[in-house]
C-alpha cells in the first residue's frame, strides 16, 4: 500500500542466487524491533493472531520483472518482489492505512512544520548483515532519488512547489534531518520511498564512484544480477529465478518485524510467485489448490463459490469496498511526434472532442455487468475511490455521493456527433469514418494479454466505436511491450491501470506536465499546454497546506478539470474489492485493499503463514 | 443451519445398518477403516466413497503408481477404488502432455481415464476457447470431453450468467458441456444468482436435465458443508436416498467426504 501511495505502477520480476542465505541472523531480537502485536485486542491487529514459522507460500503473477531495481522501475512486475525486499522510513498500516513508523522509530516535527528529525532504529541490518545508518538514507535521498542521473520516478512525488527537494542530512548514525523550504502537506507520505543500501549500490552511482559512466546504476540490479548482490531490509529476498517460470524469495533472517511472542518474521521460509501465461492459468493453479492466494475477478466469484466450502477457501467479496487505482484508456497524444509520422494520428489524438467522443463510447455499464457481474463502479476521477480526497465525496473524508462527478454518458450520438464536428467522417461510404484528407480513421488499441477484464474492455470499447463508423483494431500485448511501448510513445491507444492510494499528490509524477509518468503527454514537460499548467498549479497548492479541508476543495477542482477538460486519461470502471485465499493459511484475513492492493500479495505477507 | 427435509425422511425410514464411522475429523486410520470395510462398501457405497476421496492425499504418498492402477480396477471397495483414482491423479501430475492425453483418450478403464484428465488440463489450459469446445462436443472419451468442458467454460466465464447457462445445462446437445453448464451454475446460485438449500435440494432431485441437477447438487454441497448437519446426519440421509437420484445423493456423498476431511 505504501508502494502503491509513492507510484503508479505497472508490473515485473527478478533474479536469483543463494548467496544471500549466508547470514545468520540476529542473535537476539533487536531491542529497536518492530513489534507487530497480532491478535491483540484494541490495536489495528486484534483480527489477526501469531504464527508459526516454517513452509512455502505459492502465488502466481502473468509477467516475469523487469529488474530488481526498485529506484528505476515503473511497473508492478517489478514492485511486487521490490516491495518485499525493501522498506521505507514509514510505512502505512495494513489496515488502517494511517502513517506509522517502519524503519524510522519516530520522528520530531517542528512548530514551522518545516523541519522534520526521524530517529532511526538502532541495531538493524541489511539482509546481507551490514548495519543500516542514516548513511543509507542520506544515501537514498540525496544520491538516487535527489540525483538527476538516475531515472527515477519517486523525485516527481518529492519536488515541492517551488522546484525544491526536502533537504536530507544526517544528525548522526541513527537520526536524519529533513528540512523544507515550504509547507508540503504529504512529506510524511512521499519521504516513505524505499531505502537502499549505500554499501552495496554506491559503487554504481557516478557521483559517488567516477570510475563508472554516468547512468550506471540506471542499469544496475538487472535480471542478471547474482542474487546475492540484492540487499534489502524487507521481509523477503530473491533467492531464484527461472525466466517464464518462477521466482522465488526467501526469509531475510535480518528482517526487523517481530510478532508479540518474540518470533521473527516473516513467518514463511519461502515465497514462491509462479509465471503463468493469463489469469485462466492462474485460475486453474488455485482451483487446484498450487496457489495459496489469488487475487480474484468478479467472473471468477462463481467459479472459487462453487469451491469455497467443498476445498476449504475463503472467497472475499465486498461490493461496497472499491479497489484503489484506476483503470483508463491513454490515448497517446504524442504519436509519432519524435519520428515524423503519424500527424493525422496526432492532430486527432490532440483534438479534446476526440478524446469526449472516445469517453462517450465506453460503455461502462456493459462492462460492469458483462466483465463484473456488477461488481464495479463507474470510474471518472485520477484519485481513487477510496480516497478521503476522491471528488466525489462532498468534503474531506465524507461518504461518497458523486454530487460532482464528471459524467460522459455512453452515447453513441453524442460520440458521433463530436467526431462529426471535428471533421471525422465518412467521406467514402464503406461505412467507416476518414480524415479530411479522405484516408480511414484506423487506430489500434492494446492492452495486456492474458488480463480478461482488459481485454474485454477493449472489445466492448472498440464494438461500440465501430457502430458509428470508428475503426479500432485491438491487438492484446505481452504486458512488458506495453509497458514499453508506453514509455516509448509508440502506442496509439491503451487499455491499462495504476495503482492508487489515499493521497493524491502520489499521483503528480502522473498527471504534473512533466511527470516521469505523464506517458500521454510526454512533449507537455517542455510545452505544457495552458490546461496541463492549470493542473500543475492545483496540485502545487495542494501540498502547500497543512488543511485538509483546503487541500480536497483544490483537488476536487483539480479532479474535474482533469476528467472534463483534459481528458488526458479516459477512464472506465473501478473493480470492487474481491480476494480468495486457501484457509491453511494464517492471518489472510487481512486482505483488504489496503493490504492487498491491486490483488497483489502485498507487504502483509509477512504476516502470513500456514496453519 | 437447519436439517434438511432428506434428513428427516432418513430419520423416519432408514434401515438398520452398521456404521463404524465417527464424528467429524477422521483419522487417516478411521479412514482407512471404512474404505477397507466390505459391508460398508457393500450396502452403503458412496460413505466408502466418500471416506475414499479424503485418503487420495495419504494414497499418493505411500504407494507406487503401480500399486494404485491396480487397486483402481481391483480395490474391493468403492473407498478403495476412488482413493486410488483420485491418488493416481495426483501422481500422473507428473507425466508429459503425451502420456497424459494416452491415458485420457485411451481404451482402458474410465478410472484411469478420469484419474489423466485432472492433471491434462494444465496443459489444455493453453488451448483457446472454441477449440476446448470443439474438444468438449468431440473428443474420444467422455473424461477429456468433460475435462475440455470444464476449461471451455473456465476460459468464457467472463460472459456467462445464469440465464445462459440455464440454457445450456438444458439445451445442449453434448452431455458433457450441459453437465459442466450445470456445475458452473451451481457457482451462481451460490453468488450472483443465490437459491435456498430448499430450492437446490428440489433441483437437485427434480431437475429437468442432468445438468440442471447437477447445478443443484453443486451449490447444494456447498450448503450441505456450511450446514450443522454431521457426519452421522449425512450417513443416515444417504443410507435414506438410495439409487433413485443419483445428483443428490453425490451432493450428500461430497459434503461427507468434507466432513471426514475436516
Amino acid at each position: 500500500m505504501k508502494k502503491a501511495a509513492l507510484i503508479l505502477m505497472a508490473m515485473l520480476f527478478v533474479m536469483s542466487a543463494s548467496a544471500v542465505l549466508m547470514a545468520q541472523g540476529y542473535a537476539t531480537q533487536p531491542a529497536d524491533a518492530k513489534i507487530i502485536p497480532l491478535g491483540e485486542e484494541g490495536t489495528a491487529y486484534e483480527n489477526q493472531e501469531p504464527g508459526v514459522r516454517g513452509g512455502t507460500m505459492y502465488v502466481a503473477a502473468i509477467s516475469d520483472p523487469k529488474k530488481w531495481n526498485y529506484v528505476t522501475s515503473h511497473e508492478t512486475s517489478t514492485t511486487q518482489f521490490t516491495n518485499m525486499m525493501l522498506r521505507g522510513l514509514i510505512d502505512l498500516n495494513p489496515v488502517t492505512g494511517a502513517i506509522e513508523p517502519e524503519l524510522a522509530k519516530g520522528w520530531d516535527i517542528s512548530e514551522d512544520n518545516l523541519v522534520i528529525t526521524f530517529h532511526l532504529r538502532e541495531g538493524l541490518k541489511w539482509s546481507d548483515g551490514e548495519p543500516f545508518t542514516a548513511d543509507d538514507v542520506v544515501f537514498s535521498f540525496n544520491d538516487l532519488y535527489y540525483n538527476e542521473d538516475v531515472e527515477t520516478d519517486t523525485r516527481d512525488i518529492l519536488i515541492l512547489p517551488d522546484d525544491t527537494y526536502p533537504v536530507v542530512e544526517k544528525v548522526d548514525d541513527y537520526t536524519v534531518k529533513v528540512t523544507l523550504s515550504m509547507i508540503f502537506r504529504p512529506i510524511l507520505n512521499s519521504i516513505g520511498a524505499p531505502i537502499l543500501p549505500k554499501h552495496a549500490l554506491a559503487q554504481y552511482v557516478r557521483k559517488l564512484n567516477p570510475d563508472v559512466p554516468v547512468g550506471t546504476f540506471n542499469s544496475c540490479w538487472g535480471l542478471d544480477t547474482d542474487p546475492a548482490e540484492l540487499v534489502g531490509m524487507g521481509p523477503f529476498m530473491v533467492e531464484s529465478y527461472a525466466p517464464d517460470q518462477y521466482v522465488t524469495l526467501v526469509r531475510n533472517p535480518y528482517y526487523y518485524h517481530y510478532d508479540a511472542n518474540g518470533t521473527q518474521l516473516p513467518y514463511f521460509d519461502k515465497y514462491v510467485v509462479l509465471t503463468v501465461a493469463s489469469q485462466d492459468v492462474s485460475l486453474l493453479k488455485f482451483r487446484n489448490g498450487e496457489l495459496d492466494a489469488l487475487g480474484i475477478r468478479a467472473t471468477d466469484v462463481p467459479i472459487l463459490k462453487r469451491e469455497e466450502a467443498v476445498k476449504d477457501l475463503t472467497v472475499l467479496v465486498n461490493p461496497d469496498v472499491a479497489n484503489y487505482g484506476t483503470s483508463w484508456i491513454g490515448i497517446n497524444q504524442d504519436i509519432g511526434l519524435a519520428e515524423g509520422t503519424y500527424e493525422n494520428l496526432r492532430t486527432l489524438f490532440g483534438m479534446r472532442d476526440f478524446r469526449a467522443a472516445m469517453a462517450h463510447l465506453v460503455d461502462k455499464q456493459a462492462i460492469i455487468d458483462t466483465l463484473f457481474n456488477g461488481l464495479a463502479v463507474p470510474q471518472w476521477s485520477p484519485v481513487s475511490y477510496l480516497s478521503p480526497f476522491y471528488a466525489g465525496r462532498d468534503y474531506y473524508g465524507g461518504p461518497v455521493t458523486e454530487t460532482d462527478a464528471v459524467v460522459f454518458e455512453y452515447s453513441l450520438v453524442k460520440a458521433g456527433e463530436l467526431l462529426d464536428g471535428i471533421g471525422i467522417i465518412d467521406r467514402d461510404g464503406d461505412g467507416w469514418r476518414d480524415y479530411e484528407d479522405g484516408t480511414r480513421v484506423e487506430i489500434e488499441l492494446n492492452t495486456n494479454a492474458g488480463n480478461t477484464e482488459r481485454e474485454g474492455t477493449c472489445l466492448i470499447v472498440s464494438d461500440r466505436a465501430s457502430k458509428i463508423g470508428l475503426k479500432l483494431n485491438f491487438i492484446p500485448v505481452d504486458f512488458n511491450t506495453l509497458v514499453d511501448k508506453l514509455f516509448a510513445s509508440t502506442g496509439e491507444m491503451i487499455v491499462l491501470g495504476l495503482t492508487g492510494g489515499d493521497e493524491p499528490n502520489n499521483g503528480a509524477n502522473v498527471y504534473s506536465s512533466g511527470g516521469g509518468l505523464h506517458f500521454w503527454h510526454y512533449s507537455a514537460a517542455d510545452e505544457p499546454t495552458e490546461l496541463e499548467k492549470k493542473i500543475d498549479g492545483f496540485l502545487d497548492a495542494a501540498v502547500a497546506t497543512l488543511d485538509n479541508d483546503e487541500a480536497f476543495e483544490i483537488y476536487k477542482e483539480y479532479q474535474v478539470t482533469l476528467a472534463n477538460d483534459d481528458l488526458g486519461l479516459v477512464y472506465t470502471v473501478n473493480s470492487a474489492f474481491t480476494y480468495a485465499y486457501s484457509n491453511t493459511l494464517g492471518n489472510a484475513n487481512i486482505a483488504s485493499p489496503s493490504a492487498t492492493p491491486s490483488g497483489t500479495n502485498g507487504l502483509t505477507m509477512d504476516l502470513a503463514f500456514r496453519k | 443451519m437447519k436439517r434438511t427435509g432428506i434428513l428427516v425422511l432418513a430419520l423416519v425410514s432408514c434401515a438398520l445398518v452398521l456404521f463404524f464411522v465417527v464424528g467429524m475429523g477422521s483419522s487417516v486410520t478411521e479412514l482407512e477403516d471404512i474404505v477397507g470395510n466390505e459391508i460398508i462398501g457393500r450396502i452403503a457405497p458412496n460413505i466408502s466413497a466418500a471416506a475414499g476421496m479424503k485418503l487420495a492425499s495419504e494414497y499418493a504418498a505411500s504407494k507406487t503408481q503401480e500399486e494404485l492402477e491396480t487397486l483402481v480396477v481391483s480395490g474391493t471397495t468403492a473407498g478403495i477404488r476412488t482413493a486410488a483414482r483420485m491418488a493416481l491423479s495426483i501422481v500422473y501430475a507428473q507425466k508429459t502432455v503425451i502420456e497424459l492425453t494416452a491415458l485420457a483418450t485411451g481404451d482402458i478403464d474410465p478410472a484411469f481415464r478420469e484419474a489423466a484428465s485432472a492433471p491434462l488440463q494444465n496443459f489444455l489450459i493453453e488451448m483457446s476457447a472454441d477449440d476446448l469446445k470443439t474438444m468438449a462436443v468431440s473428443g474420444a472419451t467422455h473424461e477429456i470431453r468433460l475435462a475440455a468442458a470444464d476449461l471451455y467454460y473456465l476460459k468464457i466465464r467472463n460472459n456467462l450468467t445464469a440465464e445462459k447457462l440455464e440454457m445450456e445445462a438444458v439445451l445442449n446437445d453434448s452431455d458433457e458441456l450441459a453437465h459442466m453448464a450445470g456445475v458452473y451454475l451451481g457457482g451462481f446460485y451460490l453468488s450472483f444468482n443465490p437459491k435456498t438449500m430448499e430450492e437446490l435440494e428440489a433441483l437437485a432431485k427434480n431437475g429437468e436435465t442432468e445438468g440442471m441437477r447437477v447445478a443443484g447438487a453443486t451449490a447444494l454441497t456447498s450448503l450441505l458443508i456450511q450446514s450443522d448437519l454431521t457426519a452421522g446426519d449425512l450417513e443416515l440421509a444417504i443410507q435414506a436416498l438410495g439409487d433413485e437420484y443419483p445428483e443428490l445423493l453425490q451432493a450428500y456423498t461430497d459434503a461427507l467426504a468434507h466432513r471426514y476431511g475436516s
